[in-house]
């Protein structure tokens, strides 16, 4: 059947048209050995007595083998016509651009045999740079799931799109006759394309609007831009030239508009080296542990409901440094501020303005307010035109909520003839489900293009899937004059139809969605490209390259309107709970709720898995009595909702706000009871009738215009029920607990940390203190790795924890999903995890963020007691598992010191057929009873080992990536051979911040470290001594 | 025979004459009364508490049996192992059993050297009991396994696959030639020392299965000096090639943990440790055995009290030798300065195992202490007592020493908690049901007691020649 699948996908749509952008590391293979034998060949002594005993043999044992089981049935056919190009059993790359969210980053598709495998990021694009985040790598899971939508639904029922259009064209006619409005709702759209044809669609009737609506909007960002500069825009944020970076509550590591930029960026600038000791300045104000947060040099906790009163603070304070006259006077300490953050705010106000022009200020407040304080004090720090950019806003978020919250009280008069919806689960991510139902049912037409049966397409009349990302030709602005294309790299697998044909065809126009992409860039795209000629030729190289800049559309931008500004309300003190509703770094929209490898993807923050939580300080846990898993019922009372959650305990929360992550409770994750092993303790990952976490999006509520994702006044309930959380980490303290540490020992030095002033004075500073030679051995070396000997180095200070890589392991190395009862269990099975510790009491001295994996040890401990050898050093330094020799005693895993082997404990391999052919053909898929491990992407390895030999040359540095280091938004990852001198990891073990862990007990990891460097005085360091 | 010691010449207070040796037979057995009181279980109809007994070991066996059945079909994961905890209720078992069987050999081998007389009442079942509990022992290395189907991997033999070897360095590697070899050589030694009763019963010459099997067993023994000669001139031979196995494998089982790296396994000391750990359990669940034994099948004048209290005593000496080896541990930890060993110790001490811990150390160091009164070892109910707890305490022994020192080792990240599942407890009852099963058909169908040696150390036999022992050091 899989085979099937494969011939049918195995020609794209348009392979004529799609051009190759191949690694080059996999370069085909022109020059086949000429004197190769025929396999079959006989040689011309013939057959003796001896050779035919020989072949007897021979046939007759495999006849025997192959009876004692039955073979499974296999056709392989070739292909009629052979692409051209096409190498069986070789991966290729397609430049298109990445649609897990609408940041859109480069998108390298790896497809092999006509199947797209391995997302990876696009190095050459200007944004993301060579990054992907855990969503976008984890799209194969979506392409290949057999639950979406493979045919249009009316009513519920499969039905024929002959059909369907049929009755959407009647039904808009007379929408169009009755002059009833049409409302097109939607997530932000980047595609200029898919834009052009909906404002096309929408341009038939009267009344039309397009309403966008963002899983979390930034809706605020862009009102107060309207105010302050005229322009409704999302200014581009160019963090890369940020010295000193002030966020309050932006997570834009983690989650924020567009995180994998942002990383990139902010990384440039967190990198100290011996000629340099210079690195940017973090702050970060926020209420919950953000991802953003942990990464910080300085994070103050807050209530959401402080934040006007310190941007107004902050305000002041650089009003006063610039020489600003402000109508409303200095604010007095006010109550609400204690006297600390007084104190900090001035420190803070001094850094941004001794970087003035350098400085950034960031705020994910909903309120326009705010962001118009946050806006001045950009102004003010001469920001516009250096570290924000006004010239090419960003269209990664568009949202607009004073319209979402229009559409709603539309709803309700009765007067809206049709309501589209795509990209985004109208229902799911509103509040007040049960009125909007109400209001929906006088929509006579309801149409949605969602991929499966969310909440609002299973109230839909009618359901047109869109086709999934890899399936359709798009495109992508998403920074304005930044274009770039995405391709279809296989054939549709049902009769889904791109959203763009279903809209032509409704405007009466009967086009492809290629020809629709490629006649919009004829007419809209070209003329703004004013270096290129010919159409075709435009075409070839944008496709080839992926992307493709262009003359910024004319933004009308005017000068800082400090009118708008409004003086300070008297602050109220906040009642009760404050409640932050965020997403998850690894589920930052609902859509993505079906993808099993990001629900089991940890938080890169609290570690835990499979499904939502309500999170609460140390302090108020242990002052009510509350123990992590106790099942806590949170009320708002205002809004009527109340929501029944298992808590985490979260060090470094403020004391009196509560997180509940978005994006959870929907609709089809059901299916998830049984994604794990089934036996006689188990427990379903979701309980009968339940889905995979609770959605809190009945918390948000509108104010001033605006989708609120905070709210006051909310309160807490234990209930009996206990729910075990699915957590990876157990301890979470780089401290041993202190009623069994040793005396003066309580710390390990697993991270190393240090402050840019040490490391300015010193550059080894922070190492641990040694007493013996770590390259003293006892005995010689007696396998000396002569040719290559394959390293890593990972940059602690640029990794931020955002565990893309564990996707990208997951996805390059089949490594399965086990589900929420065997993650309890800890039985996860990634192969590459993140480590995160939170130092000092109440994380107050910072969170560290470690990728764990193999580490290669050149002694390596797992080797010496594998009683079969199936575990082994190569000649090349690595640590090989060898699955089919494996008989499973686990006494490896137990004698590995960083805890990194991983164990089949059942057969996790699935027969779901669709869904297999997300799997890496080059990596086995490991049996029950087997240990696994990082392979450091040996197959990677082995390819370009064969491309340089084909080649004739040797394999030079770069050649080989390994997944996560392909991906790693930071570029945190170096990987290559140890032995080349001139290779970028031989550069970056002699770093002076280089460490490696449990160094100590002589298993000479192949993997180092590079220390943690907090832009901090050195008063931080002898404090942490103290 | 003339080489007795004088700590031989502890006299049972209930002998007229503080001077002579010690009874071992009481009740003054003839000859003959020997071969009818031993014969007696085997030949008459079971009794109704053998077979509750034999209901209770074999419903337990066939519970482990189903449980193990589960486990391969399924897969291992229905045991309570993760990431972390590679290993828990499957080793503990092993290292338990193999434990258990060193007593036998201790008491077959090692006091037959020492020529110590008061092991003939027990050698037999002691044997027996080895033997069980290797067979017991050696199904949990197997089960153990992922891929248990392919255990025979382990084992180098010259294969197709290149021919490719095993890991002579790995500790897993020597067990299996320990085990194996441990194995072998007990059941000869207790085969050849069964010969002569076997061929007693042989020579009973009742009709039926059991004397027909006899005929066969016996290996045509005739009784003549000759056979006598040789058969003695083998037993001593593999006595002194058993002795050495005593010490040898549980060494070789204690460099399972002494040769990794994880703190809590990586001490030096384990081998002395683990080998007086394994004669301890092994004494104390010979003990449990032998109380059992002689009330329910009337032995009483075979296994006396004298024999109760020697075994006691070994018992207290071994106790102490743990828990030097307990303290040991925590005087190196604290003395390496290597922070990882120190906190495995306290964390073994005062971490979220430490009821096990407790357990232990309650159990091993603190109950055998009482044996230092002569009241309680002579009587039966408090050595029955004891000997159940050292037995409880050494299987937590084991269960300490692997669980806490893995459950956290050097990542903090990766610390995990361990908790048995079903399936687990269940093979651990099944190891039980196997262990009791298979003694209670050797208490049903062999001789308990190895009549030929009994005969050699009856009180009218041997008073004459300890007289004139005595008589000798007196002069």
């Amino acid at each position: 059947m899989a085979i099937l699948f494969l011939l049918r996908s195995i020609v794209p749509c348009a392979t004529i048209e799609v051009l190759s952008m191949k690694r080059d590391n996999a370069k085909s293979d022109p020059d086949r050995p000429k004197d190769a034998t025929h396999p079959g060949a006989v040689d011309q002594g013939g057959l003796n007595r001896r050779r035919f005993l020989e072949a007897a043999g021979f046939s007759i044992s495999l006849a025997a083998i192959g009876g004692c089981r039955r073979a499974p049935r296999q056709i392989a056919l070739p292909f009629p016509i052979q692409p051209p190009g096409v190498i069986p059993g070789q991966m290729r790359y397609y430049a298109s651009t990445c649609e897990g969210c609408s940041a859109s980053c480069g998108l390298l598709v790896g497809t092999r045999d006509g199947r797209p495998l391995k997302m990876e990021g696009m190095p050459e694009h200007p944004l993301s740079g060579g990054g992907l985040c855990a969503v976008g790598q984890a799209v194969p899971m979506e392409l290949y799931d057999s639950q979406r939508l493979m045919a249009p639904l009316r009513d519920g029922k499969t039905a024929s799109w002959f059909d369907i259009d049929q009755e959407i064209i009647a039904a808009l006619r007379s929408v169009r006759e009755q002059k009833k409005s049409v409302r097109f709702v939607s997530s932000t759209i980047t595609s200029p394309t898919l834009q052009a044809t909906i404002d096309s669609f929408l341009g038939q009737f009267a009344d039309a609007k397009h309403i966008t609506l963002d899983a979390v909007s930034s809706s605020a960002i862009l009102d107060a831009h309207e105010q302050t500069h005229g322009s409704r825009l999302l200014p581009h944020y160019r963090l890369e030239r940020a010295e000193v970076l002030v966020s309050f509550g932006a997570d834009f590591l983690g989650t924020w508009i567009s995180p994998v930029e942002y990383t990139a960026a902010w990384r440039d600038r967190r990198i100290p080296t011996v000629e340099h000791p210079a690195m940017s300045y973090h702050v970060q104000f926020e209420g919950r542990m953000s991802l953003t947060g942990s990464n910080a040099d300085r994070r103050i906790q807050i209530r959401p409901e402080e934040q006007r009163l310190l941007l107004e603070h902050l305000a002041s304070n650089i009003a006063i440094l610039a020489g600003d006259r402000l109508d409303w006077p200095l604010q007095p300490d006010p109550p609400l501020l204690n006297g600390n953050l007084g104190t900090l705010l001035d420190e803070v106000a001094e850094r941004l303005w001794k970087a003035k022009n350098r400085s950034l200020v960031l705020s994910d407040s909903q309120d326009v307010d705010e962001q118009i304080l946050v806006n001045y004090i950009n102004h003010l720090l001469g920001s516009y035109g250096a570290t924000i950019d006004l010239e090419r806003p960003s269209r990664q978020r568009q949202g607009n909520d004073r319209e979402v919250a229009q559409l709603l009280e539309d709803l309700k008069t009765g007067n809206v003839g049709a309501l589209l919806v795509a990209r985004t689960d109208l229902t799911h991510n509103l509040p007040d489900r049960a009125s909007l139902l109400d209001a929906i049912g006088h929509v006579p037409l309801i149409v949605s293009f969602a991929e499966r049966e969310d909440d609002f397409a299973s109230l839909a009349r009618f359901v047109c899937p869109d086709h999934r990302p890899l399936e359709s030709w798009s495109d992508a602005e998403p920074i304005d004059g930044l274009v770039s294309l995405a391709q279809p790299t296989l054939n549709p697998q049902g009769k889904t139809r791109s959203i763009l044909e279903s809209l032509a065809l409704w405007s009466s126009r009967r086009d492809s969605a290629y020809d629709i992409v490629r006649a919009h860039w004829r007419g809209a795209i070209l003329p703004r490209c004013p270096e290129a000629g010919d159409f075709q030729q435009f075409w070839d190289e944008t496709l080839q390259k992926g992307f493709v800049h262009l003359t910024p559309r004319a933004t009308r931008v005017r000068a800082f309107d400090k009118s708008v500004l409004k003086p300070p309300r008297p602050a109220e003190a906040p009642d009760g709970f404050s409640l932050v509703l965020y997403t998850n770094v690894a589920m930052p929209e609902s859509r993505h709720a079906h993808n099993p490898w990001l629900q089991e993807l940890p938080d890169p923050v609290t570690k835990v898995t499979w499904g939502n939580y309500v999170s609460l300080s140390p302090h108020v846990a242990a002052e009510l009595g509350l123990k992590e898993g106790d099942v806590l019922e949170v009320n708002a009372e205002d809004a009527e909702a109340r929501i029944e959650l298992p808590l985490v305990i979260q060090p470094g929360q403020h004391d009196r706000v509560l997180a509940i992550a978005l994006a959870y409770g929907c609709k089809g994750t059901e299916r998830f009871a049984g994604i794990g092993p089934e036996w006689l303790e188990a427990r379903p990952t979701v309980q009968p009738g339940e889905r995979v976490g609770k959605n809190a999006a009945r918390f948000l509520h509108f104010q001033n215009g605006s989708l609120r994702y905070s709210r006051d006044n909310v309160t807490l309930r234990k209930t009996a029920k206990r729910r075990q959380l699915a957590a990876t980490q157990e301890h979470h303290a780089i401290e041993v607990p202190p009623d069994v540490a040793p005396h003066g020992a309580a710390r390990r030095e697993i991270i190393q940390e240090t402050t840019l002033a040490a490391f300015t004075k010193n550059p080894e500073a922070g190492a641990a203190e040694v007493h013996y030679d770590p390259e003293a051995q006892l005995w010689p070396e007696d396998h000396p790795k002569k040719d290559h000997h394959w390293g890593m180095v990972i940059d602690l200070n640029a990794c931020t924890g955002c565990s893309a890589c564990m996707i990208a392991c997951q996805s390059e190395n089949n490594v399965p999903v086990v589900g929420a009862d065997e993650v309890r269990r800890h039985r996860e099975m990634h192969w590459l995890r993140i480590d995160r510790y939170y130092e000092g009491e109440d994380a107050r001295e910072g969170v560290a963020h470690q990728p764990m994996l193999c580490q290669h040890c050149d002694n390596a401990p797992c080797e010496t007691v594998c009683p079969v050898l199936a575990t082994v050093h190569s000649s090349e330094g690595l640590n090989e598992q060898i699955y089919n020799r494996c008989v499973g005693t686990r006494y490896c895993a137990n004698n590995c010191p960083y805890k990194v082997r991983r164990f089949n404990w059942f057969e996790y391999a699935h027969d779901d057929l669709l869904q297999n052919l997300a799997l890496n053909p080059d990596v086995t898929v490991r049996s029950r009873g087997v240990m696994e491990k990082c392979s450091m992407c040996v197959q990677r390895i082995e390819e370009a080992r064969i491309a340089a030999r084909s080649a004739g040359v040797p394999l030079a540095d770069g050649d080989v990536q390994t997944a996560c280091q392909q991906s790693c938004p930071a570029r945190a990852i170096v990987f290559g051979d140890m032995n080349d001198l001139k290779s970028e990891i031989h550069a970056a073990q002699q770093n002076p911040r280089r460490y490696r862990v449990l160094e100590e007990l002589n298993v000479r990891p192949s993997v180092s470290y590079l220390r943690v460097v907090k832009n901090q005085d050195e008063q931080n360091e002898k404090n942490k001594e103290a | 025979m003339s080489s007795t010691t004088a700590t031989d010449c502890q006299v049972p207070m209930e002998d007229a004459s503080a001077l002579l040796r010690p009874t071992l037979v009481t009740g003054n057995r003839s000859l003959g009364d020997v071969t009818r009181d031993i014969c007696a279980p085997m030949e008459r109809k079971a009794t109704k508490l053998w077979w509750a007994a034999f209901l209770v070991a074999s419903s337990a066996l066939l519970l482990g049996l189903t449980a193990v059945t589960y486990q391969i079909t399924v897969g291992i994961g229905t045991w309570g192992l993760n990431r972390t905890v590679g290993w828990a209720f499957d080793i503990t078992n092993f290292v338990f059993w193999v434990g258990i069987g060193h007593a036998g050999t201790l008491i077959s081998a090692v006091l037959f050297l020492f020529r110590q007389k008061w092991r003939t009442s027990v050698n037999r079942s002691a044997e027996a009991m080895t033997l069980f509990a290797v067979i017991c022992a050696s199904i949990f290395p197997l089960i153990h396994m992922g891929r248990p189907w392919l255990a025979f991997w382990t084992f180098p033999y010259p294969n197709t696959r290149g021919p490719l070897w095993v890991n002579f360095k790995s500790p897993l590697l020597w067990d299996v030639f320990a085990i194996s070899t441990y194995f072998l050589i007990s059941a000869v030694f207790w085969y050849v020392g069964l010969l002569p009763d076997l061929a007693t019963i042989r020579d009973r010459g009742r009709a039926g299965l059991r004397t027909r099997l006899a005929r066969i067993f016996s290996l045509g023994w005739d009784g003549s000096a000759r056979t006598w000669h040789r058969h003695e001139t083998v037993y001593l031979l593999l006595a002194g090639l058993a002795t050495p196995l005593v010490f040898s494998v549980h060494t070789i089982v204690s460099m399972d943990f002494a040769t990794s790296v994880i703190p809590g396994w990586h001490t030096t000391v384990f081998p002395p440790y683990f080998v007086a750990g394994a004669i301890f359990s092994g004494l104390a669940m010979v003990l449990t055995l032998m109380i059992i034994a002689r009330k329910v099948m009337q032995l009483e004048h075979y296994i006396t009290i004298f024999h109760i209290e020697m075994m006691c005593k070994l018992m207290l000496s071994m106790g102490c030798i743990v828990g030097l080896a307990y303290g040991t541990e925590f005087f190196i930890a604290a003395y390496s300065g290597n922070p990882y060993e120190q906190f495995a110790f306290m964390n073994r001490a005062f971490g979220p195992y430490s009821w096990a811990y407790l357990t232990m150390v309650t159990c091993n160091v603190l109950v055998p202490q009482l044996l230092w009164f002569r009241w309680v070892r002579r009587n039966i109910v408090t050595v029955f007592a004891i000997s159940i707890l050292i037995n409880i305490g050494m299987w937590f022994e084991r269960f300490v020493i692997i669980v806490t020192s893995l459950h956290r080792d050097f990542l903090p990240s990766s610390w995990a908690h361990y908790i048995p599942t079903s399936i687990e407890i269940a093979t651990l009852i099944g190891s039980f049901g196997l262990f009791f099963t298979c003694f209670l058909l050797f208490c049903r169908f062999i001789p308990v007691i190895a009549m030929a040696e009994v005969k050699g150390v009856l009180k009218v036999k041997r008073r004459k020649s300890s007289v004139a022992v005595s008589q000798e050091e007196v002069a």
